[in-house]
């Protein structure tokens, strides 16, 4: 039942704006180009001409710290045998998710944003690496676009938004709590409305809506389990939308910790201290990447 | 002389799995300038050699021991890990207090293991004195500060300190509880001082160890580094013994405790973490 209130509180949100961003159509119909079989790159470097801004951005982010080429790459065709057909899927959905959101400054700022994001969607997927989950790159995505309902709060309930974030600096809880106690609902359910205005597949619908309650995930609850652990780690080590999120956990307790431990196969081993020191070393890196994406702005 | 990354992940893998510290890729440099001192000073053709001085002898070698001076600043300062200040101020601390409070026992123990010139155990002094007023009205707090040198214990206790030692601190505190004298002398407030005791430890005495009882919080910043893993695990049972049930014990800011011992609880916060009874 509250659940249910929360949601109808959200779809009358998304529902009484009229200037909801959307996804460019170039990348949807670059994604549904790749699932075909024998693509070529030729292909989807022809498509994305079609698009100057998209093209314009690959260009910037293939040349960014995170992908590291070794020289300027300069042409996109070039772009795309560098990252290599597997990974622009993940690449070209940033791109236009970052586009999406352009120019929507909000309360919690679009760099803190964007290194929150980046954050979550780098970090789960060296979690995915490391309790063998199959699909890296989706894990990646996954946290890339887990916290999309903050940037509609942040943006368009300016006001209201930055009391549930005062709210924060005066007692330390987590954000999704503060939100709820004040808007009535949350960054998840927010977040849902939008993933389904915009067609995303079921996997990151629920991650969407789950990243802060992984049990109640049915389709993908490992996937959702890793986003919900990156998302832990990043609010403590320095990725935490500038400081204006808190949380504090301990692993052994979380639920999503049994849930991405593969059944039989513990991760005892797991040096979670040396984790979080290495997490750290990724930050200013992260934080330059963000910084090189939004340099002309 | 300049390290390679790879030469700098397998020197970062040996100190940190031998001493339990992590060196950041942005002290790099730093390493790299403080090892170079230690490959002249034993007339090491190259880092090779040099690393070979390290792993020598079992447990830890002389030459770790003096590069871990050379690479961990010795002096501390006040209000030195903001962070941990925080989430301890913020969430802990009041954690504590109610859970006390529920069954009447109005008294917080801390214990600054290592306290070298007291600048931590008075830092958490002045920050439980602001709560004076509130949280901890009628409360009895005990500050025990402990380290093996009475040099230290002996600058602790009088409590005169350098504009160095209080770089750190917020201006508030530094006008509430400091006289500032000629000659850049920050004099402490007798009413922060009367809140610390401090006293002579050997960490690694055993019979005294054991009569260190009932803290809340313990700290005990980059001392452990120093210790094979033996003591290690024998000191830090001894903390996890003098804690209070749901006590926390901290620290230092790159420092790891894994594999030392599987019976605390390792909290994350913003910035860092801690250990939990």
């Amino acid at each position: 039942m509250e659940q249910l209130s929360k949601m109808e509180k959200a779809a009358a949100l998304i529902r009484g704006m009229t200037d909801l961003p959307t996804i460019p159509a170039v990348a949807t119909q670059v994604l549904s180009l790749l699932d075909q079989p024998d693509v070529e790159i030729d292909q989807v470097a022809e498509l994305l001409l079609t698009d100057q801004v998209m093209a314009a951005r690959v260009l910037k982010m293939v040349n960014s710290p995170l992908y590291r080429p070794a020289t300027v790459i300069t042409s996109l065709k070039g772009a795309l045998v560098y990252l290599g057909l597997r990974h622009i899927r993940e690449f070209i959905l940033t791109c236009s998710f970052i586009q999406s959101f352009e120019g929507k400054e909000g309360v919690l700022g679009v760099k803190p944003f964007w290194e929150h994001s980046f954050g979550v969607g780098i970090v789960a997927r060296l979690i995915a690496a490391k309790v063998g989950y199959h699909d890296t790159e989706k894990a990646y995505i996954g946290g890339l676009i887990h916290d999309i309902g903050e940037v509609f709060l942040s943006y368009y309930l300016k006001d209201e938004f930055q009391k549930v974030v005062d709210a924060i600096r005066e007692n330390p809880v987590q954000l999704v709590e503060a939100e709820e106690r004040i808007l009535g609902t949350t960054h998840c359910e927010v977040g849902l409305c939008l993933a389904r205005e915009w067609h995303f597949p079921e996997d990151y619908c629920e991650i969407v809506s789950c990243h802060h309650a992984p049990r109640e995930a049915k389709n993908a609850p490992r996937l959702t389990a890793i986003v919900n652990l990156a998302d832990l780690f990043c609010t403590v080590r320095n990725l935490d939308y500038g400081g204006k999120e808190w949380t504090s956990f301990s692993l052994a307790d979380e639920p999503a910790w049994a849930m991405v431990q593969e059944q039989g196969k513990k991760l005892a081993e797991f040096d979670v201290e040396r984790f979080c020191y290495e997490l750290d070393d990724q930050v200013e890196e992260i934080r330059e990447l963000v910084t090189n994406i939004f340099k002309d702005r | 002389m300049t390290i390679s990354d790879k030469d700098f992940e397998v020197l970062r893998d040996f100190i940190y799995n031998h001493c339990g510290i992590y060196f950041h890729t942005s002290k790099k440099y730093f390493l790299e300038s403080r090892i170079t001192r230690r490959i002249e000073a034993t007339n090491s053709p190259n880092l090779m050699t040099y690393m070979g001085l390290l792993k020598s002898g079992p447990g830890k070698s002389d030459e770790l021991l003096k590069l871990l001076d050379e690479i961990t600043t010795n002096e501390t300062c006040f209000f030195r890990n903001p962070p941990q200040l925080k989430a301890l101020e913020n969430v802990f601390l009041p954690e504590i207090v109610a859970a006390k409070g529920k069954i009447g026992f109005r008294k917080l123990r801390i214990w600054s293991a290592g306290s070298s010139s007291g600048e931590e155990a008075y830092t958490m002094a002045m920050i439980l004195l602001e709560k004076r007023a509130t949280i901890l009205k009628d409360w009895i707090i005990e500050i025990v500060g402990t380290d093996i040198s009475e040099t230290v214990l002996a600058q602790a206790r009088e409590g005169v300190y350098s504009a160095y030692s209080v770089r750190n601190t917020p201006d508030y505190y530094k006008k509430k509880y400091f006289r500032q004298e000629p000659g850049e002398r920050y004099v402490l407030s007798p009413d922060v001082k009367k809140l610390v005791s401090f006293n002579h430890l050997n960490l690694y005495e055993d019979a005294k160890m054991v009569f260190m009882k009932s803290f809340d919080f313990i700290f005990c910043a980059n001392v452990l580094i120093y210790f094979d893993l033996a003591s290690k695990t024998k000191v830090v049972q001894h903390y996890y013994n003098n804690l209070q049930p749901y006590g926390y014990f901290f620290v230092g800011q790159s420092e790891s405790l894994h594999g030392v011992n599987d019976k605390f609880k390792t909290v994350h916060f913003p910035g860092g973490f801690a250990y939990k009874k």
